[in-house]
């Protein structure tokens, strides 16, 4: 298939995945939308689609519509967590390894940071920076359980690392209630971070510090470069990308399998640890998180999304935040409850997941391809046979 | 007349999608009761005619007619429905079943929405005591030797009403009591009035069981004879003739030091069979030394053991003096060995990944492709676009995907990386099969090439011609050994090929000591 024909391929793909979402979506809000009759309820539900769609960036009143640069820093905020968490799960899916850790990781790096904010006292700027590149380390440590139980003993990191998620979470459960804990508070909540530990804002303007828009976003743009760069254009990527197409054909080659198993993991968890770590100190001024915060499973959408390519994170990521914003407006002005954005997102993640997706339309693309191509070579054929003749 | 078949297969033809034409105008047909012998080399199109009476192809042209009506056998479900079974080389068991629910898979009786076990169990004791076939219903098929498996899978075809029995070289991986017994419990069913096809290129056990027998070679089917009628040396020579004379033009080799050093390797695989019977050879600077034989006598464990793909259970392997038994497939290339896959599309190539992410994928690493921590892309773009150009592979770009190539282009792109990276020992495992005219001649060529530019060429071909033309010297292998070793291959005859392949003959151990230039 030609490069177009497969980025129209992708295009229609995509946008179909999503508009199929928004048709269930929207059933969905009709059935559960407050109204007595249908004509109400489909009004209602016009003005949730309208939220959701126009939301995240405009408001809508009777006034008509108008900018909201403050929802635009809100997206651009929620993305900054994702966005690693997305570059995580898109490094190790490339490997072929279902490594669904993102998301204990984003807890794990978060605390370990916050560990380092609260009791190392560091000079202004390397507080941060020692602090989140220590969660990325402790967490890439720990990803080593899966990786290595995955190379040494063909343990499935997919179960492993699902069940690593909770075993973190409680850990961090455990430490905060009998450790860590600031018991002078009514919750289970760390003492507050040091002041140098902070993640400044982006700029000083109100709007961006009430959308808590940090220069964790730079990094985590500098972080889809530099990933897309690792991925693309380096040695390590390129291997990790061929262990992920055809695994024996890596070792044929000479690939150390196993080591770069264990590398794509450990990148992983270092991304994801530094994802979290970067959202807690740049959002709050204390760790108090006592569930899973959600950014890896978010992350691993994200990642299916931009079909494991960093280089398409960011716009998934933006895609995801726009969709969660669409749906907190839908929420506040449209009375539709929230947890739609797990159903839309869940479907969406359906369609792109699935392979055969489309899979005839593709075929007839493939077809129509190589017909071209017989097609001209028989042209060419045939000059040539006149010029000869 | 028509009901003395129970099966016909009329001028059947059959192209797969990537335009390997495995069958033409093959006519087969079965008596009722008989067992009928089907014969062939590998990539004969003795798999697929079969596949095409159990259901599982469809023939692009031709006729099925079972028990005097035609039919459309579009599914194993409808064979079977018309009383036909299948016992493939590799079972398709349940290994954590009990053999009793192995049995009853997909007919199952049921007690609620429970599986009726004790059902199942009796279901399988009764069956197994009709047919005479002994196993043991309660013990999990993980559990069972690779006899009682077999068995298995030939009551669970019966079971389900088969009156004729496809298998697929049952004795292939069988013991020789265990083949015994086999035979014993065939000739049983056959006097029961059933039909049974059996697949094998084993003279002997053909000779000692089936009543008939039909030869295929290269696609097309030469000729059913009834077995008592032709000699094994009538068979072999049908089986592996000659049909196309290639001619690859090459002076004399003239060998040299010895690159690759072969002592006593033995190997006995997961089933107990000794794969590799003390094999010993070299292969020199300049020469391309040919292994030939009937696939599956040790060739595939040999390759294996030479790059480090499995470990032998003794014997040595060097390369220019140093070691290469079990020492990964970095360092076996490190040494300078290079291996033209046999099967490519699964250890070959990335199917998805590009045409220049192909050709770089064992010196992905090395200084030239690389300035710090990036890849040097110019240096790789101009890598993959010489190798492109001077391999002839027929492609838009390098970035184009390499599973959307041609086999024989695909092969091209194998054979650009496996020889640019300038190895001392080329091993080459069936480099040309099932590609075109073109790309074979080409790579053949190469080979010549290589090997008189200096470099070791060991060739693996099942291709008879191939491996007779191109090979300087030559070594047959039969069931793990070394049946014979021709310093030159100019006079050989097919016909004595033929009996070395088949077992029929085998040279003295001192004829077959000359392969190792000590």
């Amino acid at each position: 298939m030609t490069k177009k024909r497969q980025l129209i391929f992708s295009l229609v793909r995509g946008l179909l995945a999503i508009f199929i979402a928004l048709v269930v979506a929207m059933f969905l809000i009709f059935i559960s939308s407050e109204g007595d009759n249908a004509a109400e309820k489909l009004a209602a539900t016009g003005e949730a689609l309208k939220q959701l769609l126009v939301g995240p960036l405009f408001r809508l009143n009777a006034a008509g519509i108008s900018f909201e640069g403050k929802r635009l820093a809100d997206i651009l905020a929620a993305m900054i967590p994702t966005t690693f968490t997305g570059l995580a799960v898109c490094i190790m899916f490339a490997a072929n390894q279902f490594n669904l850790g993102a998301e204990g990781g984003a807890m794990l790096g978060a605390f370990s940071a916050a560990v380092i904010a609260i009791y190392y006292p560091l000079p202004k700027g390397v507080h941060p920076i020692v602090a989140v590149l220590f969660g990325g380390l402790v967490t890439a440590i720990v990803m080593l359980i899966p990786a290595l139980l995955k190379v040494k003993l063909d343990v499935s990191e997919m179960v492993c690392s699902l069940m690593l998620n909770y075993i973190i979470m409680y850990i961090i459960k455990y430490l905060m209630n009998n450790y860590y804990a600031d018991k002078s508070k009514g919750q289970i909540q760390t003492y507050p971070f040091l002041n140098s530990s902070k993640i400044a804002m982006l700029s000083s303007d109100s709007v961006i510090s009430a959308a808590k828009l940090t220069w964790g976003f730079v990094i985590a743009i500098i972080a889809v470069v530099i990933c897309w760069l690792f991925m693309y254009r380096s040695r390590f990527g390129y291997q990790i990308r061929m262990i992920g197409i055809n695994q024996d054909f890596a070792k044929y080659s000479g690939m150390k399998v196993g080591f770069i198993i264990v590398l794509s993991q450990l990148i992983g968890g270092f991304l994801s640890g530094a994802g979290g770590a970067i959202e807690m100190l740049g959002r709050y001024p204390t760790f108090s998180w006592s569930a899973l915060p959600g950014y890896g499973w978010t992350g691993i959408t994200i990642a299916i999304l931009a079909g494991n390519n960093p280089l398409f994170v960011p716009f998934a990521a933006f895609f995801m935040a726009y969709l969660q914003k669409g749906c907190d407006m839908m929420a506040t002005y449209a009375n539709v409850p929230t947890q739609l954005i797990d159903i839309v997102q869940g479907v969406i993640f359906l369609f792109f997941a699935a392979e055969r997706f489309l899979a005839k339309y593709r075929q007839s693309l493939v077809v129509k391809t190589a017909q071209e191509e017989i097609a001209q070579k028989a042209a060419q054929n045939k000059e040539g046979g006149q010029a000869n003749g | 007349m028509a009901e003395e078949y129970v099966v016909q297969m009329k001028n059947i033809n059959k192209v797969y999608s990537n335009g390997v034409a495995a069958n033409q105008g093959v006519d087969f047909n079965l008596k009722r009761g008989e067992i009928h012998a089907l014969m062939g080399e590998n990539g004969a199109g003795k798999s697929t005619l079969m596949k095409m009476l159990f259901g599982m192809e469809q023939p692009t042209s031709g006729e099925i007619i079972i028990n005097g009506e035609s039919t459309v056998l579009s599914s194993p479900s409808v064979a079977i429905s018309k009383g036909i079974g299948m016992v493939h080389q590799h079972f398709m068991l349940v290994p954590s079943l009990s053999v009793a629910e192995n049995m009853v898979l997909g007919m199952a009786p049921r007690k609620g929405i429970f599986i009726d076990k004790a059902k199942a169990i009796e279901i399988t004791k009764e069956n197994a005591e009709k047919y005479n076939l002994h196993v043991e219903p309660e013990m999990r098929v993980a559990d069972i030797p690779v006899g009682m498996k077999q068995k298995v899978e030939i009551l669970k075809a019966l079971v389900r009403g088969a009156k004729i029995l496809i298998l697929d070289e049952p004795t292939a991986v069988l013991t020789a009591q265990e083949t015994e017994e086999l035979f014993k419990e065939l000739k049983g069913l056959k006097e029961e009035g059933y039909t049974i096809v059996f697949i094998s290129h084993k003279l002997n056990e053909i000779k000692e069981i089936t009543d008939r027998l039909t030869i295929m070679r290269n696609g097309r089917s030469m000729g059913v004879y009834e077995t008592k009628d032709v000699s094994k040396e009538d068979i072999s020579r049908l089986m592996v003739g000659r049909d196309v004379v290639l001619n690859v033009q090459k002076d004399k080799a003239k060998p040299t030091d010895t690159v690759l050093k072969v002592r006593n390797l033995e190997y006995v695989n997961e089933w107990n069979k000794k794969m590799l019977n003390g094999i010993s050879f070299d292969v020199r600077k300049g020469e391309i030394l040919g292994i030939a034989g009937v696939e599956g006598n040790g060739q595939k464990e040999l390759i294996d053991m030479l790059f480090s793909l499995d470990t032998p259970d003794s014997g040595t392997a060097e390369v220019n003096g140093k070691s290469i038994i079990s020492i990964g497939q970095k360092k076996v290339r490190d040494a300078g060995v290079s291996l033209v896959p046999e099967d490519r599309m699964l250890y070959g190539i990335a199917g998805t990944a590009s045409i220049e992410e192909n050709v770089i994928s064992d010196r992905a690493g090395s200084k030239e492709l690389n300035s710090g921590p990036l890849f040097n892309m110019k240096a790789i773009h101009e890598l993959s676009d010489k190798l492109i150009k001077e391999y002839t592979v027929l492609c838009k770009s390098s970035a184009q995907q390499v599973g959307m190539l041609s086999g024989g282009n695909i092969q091209k792109v194998v054979v650009a990386r496996e020889f640019s990276n300038d190895p001392v020992l080329i091993l080459a495992d069936q480099p040309t099969r099932g590609i075109d005219v073109g790309a074979t001649e080409f790579i053949r060529k190469k080979l010549v090439e290589l090997s008189r530019s200096g470099i070791a060429v060991l060739l693996v071909s099942a291709d008879l011609a191939e491996v007779m033309e191109l090979s300087d010297s030559l070594i047959v292998m039969h069931d793990g050994k070394i049946a014979a070793y021709f310093e030159d291959t100019t006079t050989l005859t097919d016909e004595e090929m033929g009996e070395y392949m088949l077992g029929l003959k085998e040279q003295t151990p001192e004829e077959i000591r000359r392969v190792c230039h000590d």
